[in-house]
């Protein structure tokens, strides 16, 4: 019987973001958000996790109401109930004052295991994990490959540069998982049919955490945004052959050669 | 108000540009993104006015301690300690917060290798301030704020990060977004030998550890050519003929997102603001469309060649030379003109 919390983000599914060429601002209206993929892969972790030894998957995000469609999926997936951390108060957080309400939300849980995504594709900072982990003062590890139960240790692979590691951790812990590593089920209709009539999904605004308003969103983040700019074009030839493919590629390396990037033997 | 959960501090207190150098697994060198990152530092250090320090730890790490002085640091604080010869995030992260809290730095980067994106936070967190992952450079504004910039946005916006009432400001680099500095040998620095409480790790145990044995194979961000597949080229069979000209080439095969994402090639072969930059002579790109992202990972290719089957494809926006044309076909023509003029054979 493992309790497992999955931290998961909401996020803009940022390969379909363009930008204005005319504002040169991005354009964020009409983007759908998804959950963020690699996230999924925590939550499939979490529900092998559960088929193997049994247990309860409780997953939580702090965003914006529009987020229920995302705890939907992952209790669709087969997660146990969902919290949608939710306050206008939370706004405007950097990683450290998101990491603070994800910590005390979890404190307010009976976890023995905390599961993320290696990073999100929006930020892609990978922070999140280790500041709960520093929070609550548990071991943690990230770019978990495989997890499993030994003697009530979990005992979780993960490789490196330029080496595989294994290492065992006392519980509770909370460790990130690789991404690529887990393909993440599908959402079956039965669970959906269970979140319809049950409804496991709880609202956490402030009012019930009860958080220093000057520890959390903009005014318990250090870290702010002071400008945004274009990254400047790189200058390129662009020079462009159509035609038939025999004819492009002489044409390519009569170019390469003159340059000597391609060098004849 | 500040955040009572924030021990009270003195930013004037902080001075110093810190930078978290790791020796290689054979303890022989120190990484090649651990010099770049002091390279960076020692540039910001002279705008500021200030030293560049660095914080070696491990075990068996003294032998090292000259050589970030000769890359450009002024000050090198060794902690070589055999507790350190196992890695435990918590433990290293522990270090080295104990290390710069002792000389308060103004700034402390860490390289983001992936040890260090996991450690990062952690050490940050311990000062409870904030911290800018993935940063490509480093300004200082007019108010003599330090501004961390970093792409925050699909790669095509730059966000200018400044930490209020926080110190250190807190960044991690990937590697190859700076340049490794010259070595010099007649620069001359301290050198202190520190001596830490190392804590026990606490509830995690290291059980084994084998070296990957990679294939001689050169690491996209080390090669000369690149050619790279993106979601068009459709298959894993695809991607092999992409080997093909990258053999031929004297290059190695890497991918865009979509493909990484797809599963025909592996994510330490992604280019992009997600994966690696690049820095080869020659990029091929070969049925990627071109989202920014990508295009970011490739600002340093001398020369890049787009092959896309789409004319409108924004990846020629970012080509020197452009093929509009199907790679099935034009790979093979590549393939066979090389090897008719003799490229690849007898190698």
């Amino acid at each position: 019987m493992l309790r497992m919390v999955v931290g998961i983000k909401w996020v803009p599914n940022t390969t379909s973001v363009n930008i204005d060429p005319k504002t040169g601002t991005l354009i964020r209206e009409g983007i759908p958000s998804v959950v963020n993929p690699h996230d999924l892969e925590a939550v499939e972790m979490a529900l092998r996790l559960k088929d193997e030894y049994g247990g309860k998957v409780t997953v939580i995000t702090m965003s914006p109401p529009s987020a229920i469609a995302g705890l939907e999926h992952v209790l669709g997936m087969g997660a146990d109930e969902a919290i949608l951390v939710s306050d206008r108060a939370f706004a405007g957080a950097d990683t450290l004052a998101t990491s603070y309400v994800l910590a005390k939300v979890i404190e307010r849980l009976d976890y023995d295991l905390i599961i993320f995504g290696q990073e999100t594709i929006d930020s892609s900072t990978a922070h999140v994990g280790a500041q709960v982990a520093s929070w609550l003062d548990l071991p943690y590890i990230y770019y978990v490959t495989h997890a499993e139960l030994r003697d009530g240790k979990l005992v979780v692979r993960r490789s490196l540069e330029s080496a595989n590691e294994t290492y065992e951790l006392d519980l509770p812990a909370l460790i990130s998982v690789a991404m690529h590593s887990l393909n993440p089920r599908r959402v079956k209709i039965s669970n959906k049919l269970r979140v319809k009539f049950e409804n496991p999904i709880r609202t956490w605004s402030n009012q019930v955490l009860g958080l220093d308003p000057d520890c959390i969103g903009l005014r318990g983040s250090p870290t702010a945004l002071s400008k945004i700019e274009m990254v400047p074009k790189v200058p390129r030839k662009n020079e462009i052959f159509k035609g038939d493919a025999k004819e492009a590629a002489k044409w390519l390396l009569e170019r390469l050669k003159e340059e000597g990037l391609v060098e004849v033997g | 108000m500040v955040c009572r959960e924030w021990p009270e501090i003195r930013l004037d207190e902080y001075e110093g540009v810190w930078v978290a150098a790791f020796a290689d697994d054979e303890g022989e060198e120190i990484e090649e993104s651990s010099l770049q990152l002091i390279g960076a530092a020692r540039e910001l250090a002279d705008k500021l006015g200030t030293y560049v320090g660095v914080a070696l730890i491990g075990s068996g790490v003294r032998k090292l301690a000259e050589e970030p002085i000769y890359y450009g640091a002024d000050r090198v604080y060794v902690v070589d300690d055999e507790r350190l010869s196992v890695y435990y995030p918590t433990v290293w992260g522990r270090v080295l917060y104990e290390l710069a809290s002792k000389y308060k730095p103004e700034v402390f980067l860490i390289p983001a290798t992936l040890r260090g994106r996991e450690l990062a936070p952690y050490v940050a967190n311990s000062f409870r301030t904030g911290i800018t992952a993935d940063l490509t450079s480093m300004d200082v504004d007019e108010k003599g704020n330090v501004v961390l910039i970093r792409p925050p946005f699909g790669g095509f916006m730059l966000a200018h990060i400044v930490t209020r009432d926080r110190r250190p400001v807190m960044g991690s680099v990937r590697p190859n977004i700076f340049p490794t500095p010259e070595r010099d040998e007649s620069r001359r620095g301290e050198i202190h030998e520190e001596r830490i409480d190392i804590p026990s790790p606490k509830g995690i145990r290291l059980l084994g550890r084998e070296p990957i044995l990679r294939k001689e194979e050169i690491p996209i961000e080390k090669a000369d050519v690149i050619v790279a597949g993106g979601k068009g080229i459709g298959s894993r069979e695809g991607f092999e003929l992409l080997r093909r000209l990258a053999d031929l080439l004297g290059g190695v095969v890497a991918g865009s997102r979509k493909a990484v994402d797809a599963g025909w090639i592996g994510h330490d072969k992604q280019v992009g603001q997600t994966g690696k930059a690049v820095k080869p002579n020659l990029y091929i790109a070969v049925a990627i469309s071109g989202a920014a992202q990508h295009v970011f990972g490739i600002r340093e290719a001398k020369r890049v060649v787009a092959i896309n089957i789409d004319p409108d494809a924004p990846i020629f926006e970012h080509a020197d030379y452009g093929i509009v044309g199907d790679y099935r076909e034009v790979i093979p023509a590549l393939i066979e003109l090389l090897e008719s003029m003799g490229i690849g054979r007898g190698e």
